[in-house]
């Protein structure tokens, strides 16, 4: 029979899950933390002399290994690349901020994957039989219903584990590009592949408006705490009612936003936007030596994870969700 | 490996065959091409209507990558079907968008651009332009379809209003139950394309991943009420922010 004790667990289990990417989101970077690794600084280190086209060119390269390759190396990728974020302005903040949203998405792809990931795929992706898993945690019956498998085995976890850093690898090199280059550079780059100028001019606004989304959002929110919402809740329960806050400040938040459109608009007409077919551009992006030096590196990445693949470190977990 | 991650998998078990899909795009993309010759395409577009969809696609970014995944961690994984934070939020500000530019085409040019900035800030591009494509004229092409049927008034009349003192309070509701059910509709069609254009062709196109049928028609069945109400209450909203900006 299950006994209270293990339904007690099993439910801590739960709220664990639920709630500590959450806390680590909220608690630990807040949504005015976002605006700082989402938003373009004026620095000077290696990253910062970068061609954006490079930069763009090592996202593909590294969603490639990560998806190629064995989970440890898009693992290593992430960790390494997540460690010269030092040499960013501001880098130690940057890193912390940027390593706790990774262990966030670790925990929560585990956690969203572990205990309902059929037992069958979790034994076709690591070439194991489901009878010799070994079982971590048996849930208890009415489970089933949140969609659970009635075992959690360390295998799933495994699996989950290594599914997370598909995503990981990707998230850290992308924050590095918008991080170090202005909206102009990556636009510019984007722009030899012939998209149209609107286009372009959507995606610049588009670009420019990530971290004021951040900011007013926040601003939004607070408001919506200073003003009393949820005020007579427990501490513990802050993450969920900024939350909640969240929810009913989309609508104020984006009509906020939209306002200033118009003077956008205005600014961008009254210096001949769309006058012309096509647009002539100030700023120049030549290569320079950073750029062959880290062409070197990615080359070297390649080739690196060729050889590893050739020597059996391939992707060892196929696509199955 | 395929050009930019790629897998170009055309033979995985179950697939939806690929004849289908290349008809299916074929057949969008003639009528998105047919339909702005004939109304001039972007060229009636103003400037302040590329800027609201710029704020649009970082707003739906921020959302689905960054708060959404958090709200969605709260509920239940046997609910997760019913329920996508993430998701609703993008049917929210789209349709705001959609309802305050309302010409034909915003639908698609927000997903594309919404998909490229998703991949500067979170995926990479790697699978591109395959993405782009495939949000621009699936989920995209629903938006613009409806703007095309309605003729511009997607979520209701009301930059038209020829009487001086305003909408009457019966024309008002009247509005109201008609931006609902255009909302909910299409709410209804955004159903469609994750399970069976997703995980029906994409998937396995890009990644050799596994066809399930019977997962695909579960999911498709299990987020079509979540997309019907959340598609109302979006199109109401739309409604009242196209108001409240005075479009």
């Amino acid at each position: 029979m299950y006994s209270l004790l293990d339904t007690a667990i099993s439910w801590l289990l739960f709220v664990f899950g639920v709630s500590i990417p959450f806390y680590l989101i909220l608690g630990a970077i807040g949504i005015s933390g976002f605006r700082e690794i989402t938003s373009y600084e004026k620095y000077d280190t290696f990253y910062y002399n970068l061609n954006a086209s490079i930069k763009i060119l090592l996202s593909v390269v590294i969603v490639l290994i990560a998806t190629f390759a064995i989970w440890w190396i898009g693992a290593i990728i992430t960790f390494g690349l997540l460690a010269s974020y030092v040499t960013l302005k501001n880098g130690w903040r940057k890193m912390y901020l940027t390593g706790f949203l990774i262990l966030s998405i670790i925990i929560g792809t585990v956690w969203g994957y572990a205990p309902y990931e059929p037992l069958g795929i979790v034994s076709m992706a690591l070439h194991t039989p489901v009878s010799s898993f070994t079982t971590v945690w048996t849930w208890p019956p009415y489970f089933s219903i949140l969609g659970y498998e009635p075992h959690l085995t360390l295998q799933s976890l495994y699996y989950s584990f290594q599914i997370s850093f598909r995503f990981t690898a990707a998230v850290v090199a992308s924050l590095l590009l918008v991080m170090t280059n202005t909206p102009a550079q990556i636009i510019k780059t984007l722009s030899r592949f012939r998209i149209p100028d609107p286009v372009i001019f959507s995606l610049v606004v588009a670009m420019k408006t990530v971290p004021a989304v951040f900011e007013s959002f926040d601003t939004s929110i607070k408001i919506s705490l200073m003003r009393g919402y949820g005020g007579n809740k427990p501490k513990f329960l802050r993450p969920f009612v900024i939350l909640a806050a969240a929810v009913s400040c989309i609508v104020p938040t984006i009509v906020h936003l939209l306002r200033g459109a118009k003077d956008i608009g205005i600014s961008a007409d009254t210096r001949a936007f769309r006058a012309y077919p096509s647009r002539s551009y100030f700023m120049q992006t030549p290569f320079k030596r950073e750029d062959y030096i880290f062409s070197g590196i990615l080359v070297i990445m390649v080739t690196a994870t060729i050889i590893a693949i050739m020597m059996g470190f391939g992707r060892a977990i196929p696509y199955l969700t | 490996m395929g050009f930019n991650g790629i897998g170009a998998d055309l033979s995985v078990p179950g697939m939806i065959p690929w004849e289908i899909i290349v008809a299916y795009f074929a057949i969008a993309l003639g009528f998105v091409l047919y339909y702005s010759r004939k109304t001039g395409g972007l060229k009636g577009y103003k400037t302040v209507d590329f800027v609201y969809i710029g704020i649009g696609a970082a707003f739906t970014v921020v959302w689905e990558f960054f708060v959404g995944p958090l709200l969605d961690k709260i509920v239940p994984p046997g609910l997760s079907a019913f329920i996508g934070f993430g998701f609703f939020g993008r049917i929210i500000i789209l349709f705001i968008i959609a309802g305050l530019v309302r010409k034909p085409g915003v639908g698609m040019l927000s997903l594309a651009i919404f998909d490229i900035l998703g991949d500067i800030f979170h995926y990479g591009f790697s699978g591109e332009p395959i993405f782009v494509f495939y949000e621009a004229l699936t989920y995209g092409l629903f938006i613009d379809i409806a703007i095309t049927i309605r003729r511009g008034n997607l979520f209701g009349n009301f930059s038209t209003g020829k009487t001086k003192n305003g909408i009457g309070a019966y024309a008002q509701k009247h509005q109201e139950l008609f931006a609902a059910i255009t909302g909910g509709i299409i709410g209804f069609t955004w159903a469609f394309p994750d399970p069976f254009f997703y995980s029906g062709f994409f998937g396995p196109f890009l990644y050799g991943s596994i066809v399930n049928w019977q997962k695909i028609l579960i999911t498709f069945a299990e987020s079509i009420p979540g997309n019907i109400i959340f598609g109302i209450i979006a199109g109401l909203i739309a409604l009242r922010v196209a108001r409240v900006l005075g479009q």
